[in-house]
């Protein structure tokens, strides 16, 4: 290959098409509740993890849910699953749950 | 004399598997505890400890003192079983002493004695030995009459739900409600033919030859002989693989628990005597709200020991528990059933990972100063009635304060734990640890159980003394320095937060305070028996409809109480509640700010 | 003469009593306060014309007052009802000939959300509480200064599992629209932000209200839901949210928090539901006949609802249900 000097940005469009989108659907088949997450980031203004480092629970989830889930096993491992966002969700999302699963589903175990 | 028949050979059999397996398990299982655990055991055998295990042996193994405390019938069924069947053992041994002096006799002439007497040519009959031994034999089947009883109708013995077997449960099972009435069988043939026999097998054998051919009789004495040896032998051969395993580790259970050797965070060898000490009598189903309020019934402590025995457990079973301890409270084997499941959790899913939470480096965000410092905890911060509630009483005790978490902290580390992140959750707590020695506090007061638990039994504080607010405002108005107004006219209803009800053994502080305040009005379940409010960190299986259910239910038991104002001492508990009750619900703190003097 | 009694005295039931009297049918309104009128009476001006709440009631107190037969008890509640008879707290037995039910809602108890910190920090208000200063022709901190950065936070107890309230209250995206345009006549210079999960502008010139709002107010709009509200040092509350369109936590020091409180249903229709074979939705509300063909008719035959008992609604919405409730009343009469 000719080296340019220069590397190809990775695509910046969520291409739904080529995702694959297999692990967003067992996902979503476990929690079905996720599905109804509003996006009002109430978890992530009140996270513990995210006041200290960039860490966003809504973001993460959704790009998983959209095929992308490169980097969110190491994004979910900055959660202290601490409990704050389960309390104040407006749709009773299982947080908690969540972000274990898609560790789980995501990850090495 | 001789002591063999051929009908002998399934029971020999089954013995000898039995005490091969048993005894593997044993060696296994000792070979492979950790070092420490081994020098506890080594330096408690030549102490008293050893005696007081011995009484717990025979008050516990074989009088089943604790789950008569359950329900009487029940532990009379078991007691029936386990100390009958004893006494028929040891009986028995006397007996064959008394017709055949000290001589040995292998096991199977011990068991099948009244098959050997008339082919040894002993004629001498003892009416007493016949006497004890028949009434043992009613004695053991008066418990299997009730074990049949219990499994049509397992209401009357106290149990509203029984636990689902294994096939290997079922047959050792079946093989055991048999032994007993084809003994009876047995011997009552014996005796129609040959004479002898107790008030209850020789009366039945008059019975059977005064109405039955003694031709028909002696082709039928064999087979039935064969029939008993062969119920010995399945059960023995099933035992070591069912249930019934337990009968045989519950006591070197007791000896190492009296050793002081207990399961903690990660698996070890010591876990398999408690983990197959369990006999999924199933007390636990009952007692578990997942199943009484949600109908959730394949996840109680039986089941989960059980899939963990047998290497089958899931996630999905270890996850779904609210670890408020409840059955751990009625266990008449005493498991450690909360520290097995959190150790069978962290084998699941503890990755140690050194990166991890790098971020919390060199990060302070306390404020004020102080010799006592407050642990808010993560969720006190979203029951701001209770931060403005403390900084009152510390305002009026004249205490000078740290505030470790005000502008949001680090957890505890106790929610990730309790998932099985044990290693993760050593940071948080690392990080806690060096934030509070860098502060020079000597007491820290938490207002969150879930912190005040993992600050208790795993932060190791030396020097730092740490209460949770229920004990430190008793201690303020026991030292004169917080006066409160009581009024009899305000009642309160208290609910027991299981983190530190069960969990750390405080249930009177929190009641001395609510009762210097107004009158207090208990719930039907209080205390040891209180309730989960349902919203448990330990807890990632059940969904928000299911916790409100919980809640709601809990919140009922409250309301009914006809007490004005509901408290709890805990933000988790108290947002679970307020989500059901029609009451005004207030932490511990708040009523006592609203009613300083 | 034929009679009907109305139950609430609210806008709904005002303008019910007045269709009834139209028709030469007897009215009796029952009215646990002691004045009619409702939640409007608390009300300063109305979305999204800002007409004068006053202005509104004046006009149906009139029209009441000039309508024959229409009778009005104040002071007293309902306990039990059947189509033909309706039992009063003061013991009273009242009969008629048909029972329209227009006790409206309750607003949500912002305490229960005790993570905004209302009751517990000065200046965490709520849209009620706001209405009534403007009302008084005064918005102050409990200083007694004026507010120079105010925030008001959408879909406070409703879409919100947390406290049970499942449902939409429709009305607060454009109470809040209207009260930071208030606020920002009143204070010029500060600063007035508005935090949502979504703007739901449903009604004819609510859309153009919430643009100008933005084009003509300089009202700033920030997706994301506060979580939570603390106390500064300087007597100030800190907010904290996402801003989601961003994706990053945000927080911001204000002076005056106002919480934009949802409708919820009346304890009371649980104990219509038990006792006097009325439906209720899961909501809590009272379930029509039928959403399309029986708006304003229960499922018991000469039981008839108007106006907030049965969904969140608006001031016209209710007004016509009113109407509405009144001629099927009057055409169930006449059968």
């Amino acid at each position: 290959m000719i080296n340019f000097g220069f590397s190809i940005n990775k695509p910046r469009t969520i291409d739904i098409d080529r995702n694959n989108l297999r692990k967003s659907n067992e996902i979503m088949h476990e929690m079905p509740e996720l599905q109804t997450c509003i996006g009002c980031g109430t978890c992530t203004a009140t996270c513990t993890a995210g006041n200290l480092t960039e860490f966003n629970f809504r973001k993460v989830h959704t790009l998983v849910r959209r095929g992308e889930y490169q980097g969110a096993y190491v994004e979910m491992n900055k959660c202290m699953l601490c409990g704050k966002c389960r309390l104040l969700c407006p749709r009773g999302i299982n947080t908690r749950g969540v972000v274990m699963l898609i560790k789980r589903k995501l990850g090495d175990f | 004399m001789t002591f063999f028949a051929k009908f002998c050979i399934p029971f020999i059999i089954g013995t000898v598997s039995l005490f091969a397996i048993v005894l593997i398990k044993y060696i296994s299982w000792l070979r492979d505890l950790p070092k420490s655990d081994l020098k506890l055991i080594i330096k408690g055998i030549p102490t008293h400890r050893t005696l007081t295990a011995i009484v717990e042996v025979v008050s516990e193994s074989l009088l089943h003192r604790r789950i008569f405390r359950v329900n009487p019938l029940l532990g009379y069924m078991h007691m029936s079983l386990a100390f009958g069947w004893f006494l028929l053992i040891a009986v028995g041994w006397i007996e064959t002493i008394a017709y055949l002096g000290f001589e040995w006799i292998p096991l199977q002439g011990h068991v099948f004695f009244k098959y050997f007497v008339p082919l040894n040519g002993i004629t001498e009959h003892k009416p007493l030995f016949d006497f004890v031994m028949d009434f043992l034999l009613l004695f053991v089947l008066s418990g299997v009459a009730l074990a049949w009883f219990k499994r049509m109708r397992s209401r009357a013995m106290g149990m509203k739900r029984t636990t689902k077997h294994t096939t290997f449960d079922r047959i050792a099972l079946s093989s055991l409600w048999f032994i007993f009435p084809i003994r009876l069988l047995a011997e009552s043939i014996t005796a129609a033919i040959y004479g002898g026999g107790g008030f209850l097998t020789g009366g039945i054998g008059t019975l059977l030859s005064s109405m039955i051919d003694v031709n028909i009789l002696t082709a039928l004495y064999e087979p039935i002989w064969w029939l008993y040896s062969l119920a010995l032998g399945t059960f023995f051969v099933a035992m070591p693989f069912s249930r019934y395993m337990h009968i045989f580790t519950e006591i070197p259970l007791i000896f190492l628990r009296h050793y002081r050797l207990k399961p903690e965070d990660k698996e070890k060898s010591y876990d398999n005597f408690e983990v197959e000490a369990c006999s999924r009598c199933g007390i636990c189903i009952d007692p578990c709200q997942l199943q009484l309020q949600l109908g959730i019934n394949d996840v109680q402590s039986v089941y989960f020991l059980r899939d963990r025995r047998y290497n089958m457990l899931q996630q999905k079973i270890a996850n779904n528990c609210l670890m408020c301890g409840r059955c751990e409270q009625t266990c008449p084997v005493g498991i450690n059933l909360n520290t097995l499941r959190l150790n069978s959790r962290t084998s699941m899913r503890n990755i140690p990972n050194e990166g991890r939470y790098s971020y919390l480096r060199g990060l302070d965000r306390s404020e004020g100063e102080g010799q006592v410092g407050y642990f808010a905890g993560c969720m006190t911060l979203l029951t701001p009635n209770t931060m403005t509630s403390m900084q009152r009483i510390f305002e009026a005790a004249h205490e000078k304060v740290w505030w470790a978490d005000k502008d949001g902290g680090v957890c505890c580390g106790r929610p990730l734990r309790l998932t099985g992140e044990t290693d993760s959750a050593q940071k948080m707590v690392d990080y806690n640890k060096a934030l509070f020695a860098k502060h020079n506090i000597t007491t820290l007061v938490t207002s969150c159980p879930i912190c005040l638990r993992v600050l208790r039994e795993e932060y190791n504080l030396e020097g730092i003394e740490v209460l949770h607010h229920s004990e430190y405002i008793l201690r303020l108005m026991r030292q004169g320095r917080l006066r409160v107004r009581y009024s009899s006219e305000q009642s309160f209803t208290y609910h027991d937060p299981c983190e530190l009800g069960r969990g750390s053994g405080i249930y009177e502080e929190p009641r001395a305070v609510i009762e210097a305040i107004g009158q207090l009005l208990e719930t039907e379940h209080n205390r040891k028996n209180a309730f989960c409010c349902g919203s448990s960190v330990a807890n990632t299986a059940i969904n928000d409809g299911q916790q409100l259910t919980i809640a709601q239910h809990v919140a009922a038991e409250l309301d009914s109480t006809g007490a004005k104002t509901v408290v709890t001492a805990c933000p988790q508990c108290k947002k679970a509640i307020v989500r059901g009750s029609k009451l005004k619900v207030m932490d511990l703190s708040e009523i006592v700010a609203q009613n300083l003097h | 003469m034929k009679h009907v009694i109305i139950i609430g005295g609210g806008i709904a039931g005002m303008q019910c009593a007045c269709t009834l009297a139209d028709r030469g049918i007897a009215a009796t309104i029952i009215e646990k306060e002691a004045d009619l009128g409702g939640k409007i009476r608390s009300w300063h001006v109305l979305f999204p014309t800002f007409t004068s709440a006053d202005e509104v009631l004046s006009a149906a107190r009139r029209r009441l007052a000039q309508a024959e037969n229409v009778t009005i008890r104040t002071g007293c509640e309902a306990t039990k009802l059947t189509p033909k008879r309706v039992t009063l707290s003061t013991g009273e037995e009242l009969e008629c000939d048909a029972v329209v039910i227009a006790t409206g809602f309750t607003l949500f108890d912002a305490r229960l959300k005790e993570e905004y910190g209302y009751g517990i920090y000065d200046n965490v208000v709520t849209s009620a509480d706001l209405e009534h200063m403007f009302n008084k022709g005064e918005v102050r901190l409990s200083s007694g200064q004026a507010p120079r950065r105010i925030a008001l936070l959408h879909c406070v107890g409703s879409r919100d599992e947390k406290v049970c309230q499942r449902h939409c209250s429709k009305v607060c995206c454009v109470t809040g629209v209207k009260q930071a345009i208030e606020l920002k006549k009143m204070f010029p210079t500060a600063d007035v932000f508005n935090f949502y999960m979504d703007i739901r502008m449903f009604g004819p010139g609510y859309e153009e209200m919430y643009r100008e709002a933005q084009l003509a107010h300089n009202v700033h709009f920030v997706r994301g839901r506060i979580s939570e509200v603390s106390p500064t040092i300087d007597n100030r509350l800190q907010i904290k949210a996402e801003d989601t369109l961003t994706g990053r936590p945000l927080k911001m020091g204000i002076d005056m928090l106002v919480l934009l409180v949802g409708m919820r249903s009346n304890d009371w229709n649980t104990s219509l539901e038990a006792e006097c074979g009325l439906k209720c939705q899961p909501s809590g509300f009272m379930q029509p006949k039928d959403s399309f063909l029986g708006n304003v008719e229960s499922n018991v035959e000469g039981i008839f609802y108007a106006g907030t008992v049965t969904a969140p609604k608006n001031i016209g919405e209710s007004i016509n249900e009113g109407t509405a409730a009144a001629l099927a009343a009057a055409e169930w009469i006449s059968k």
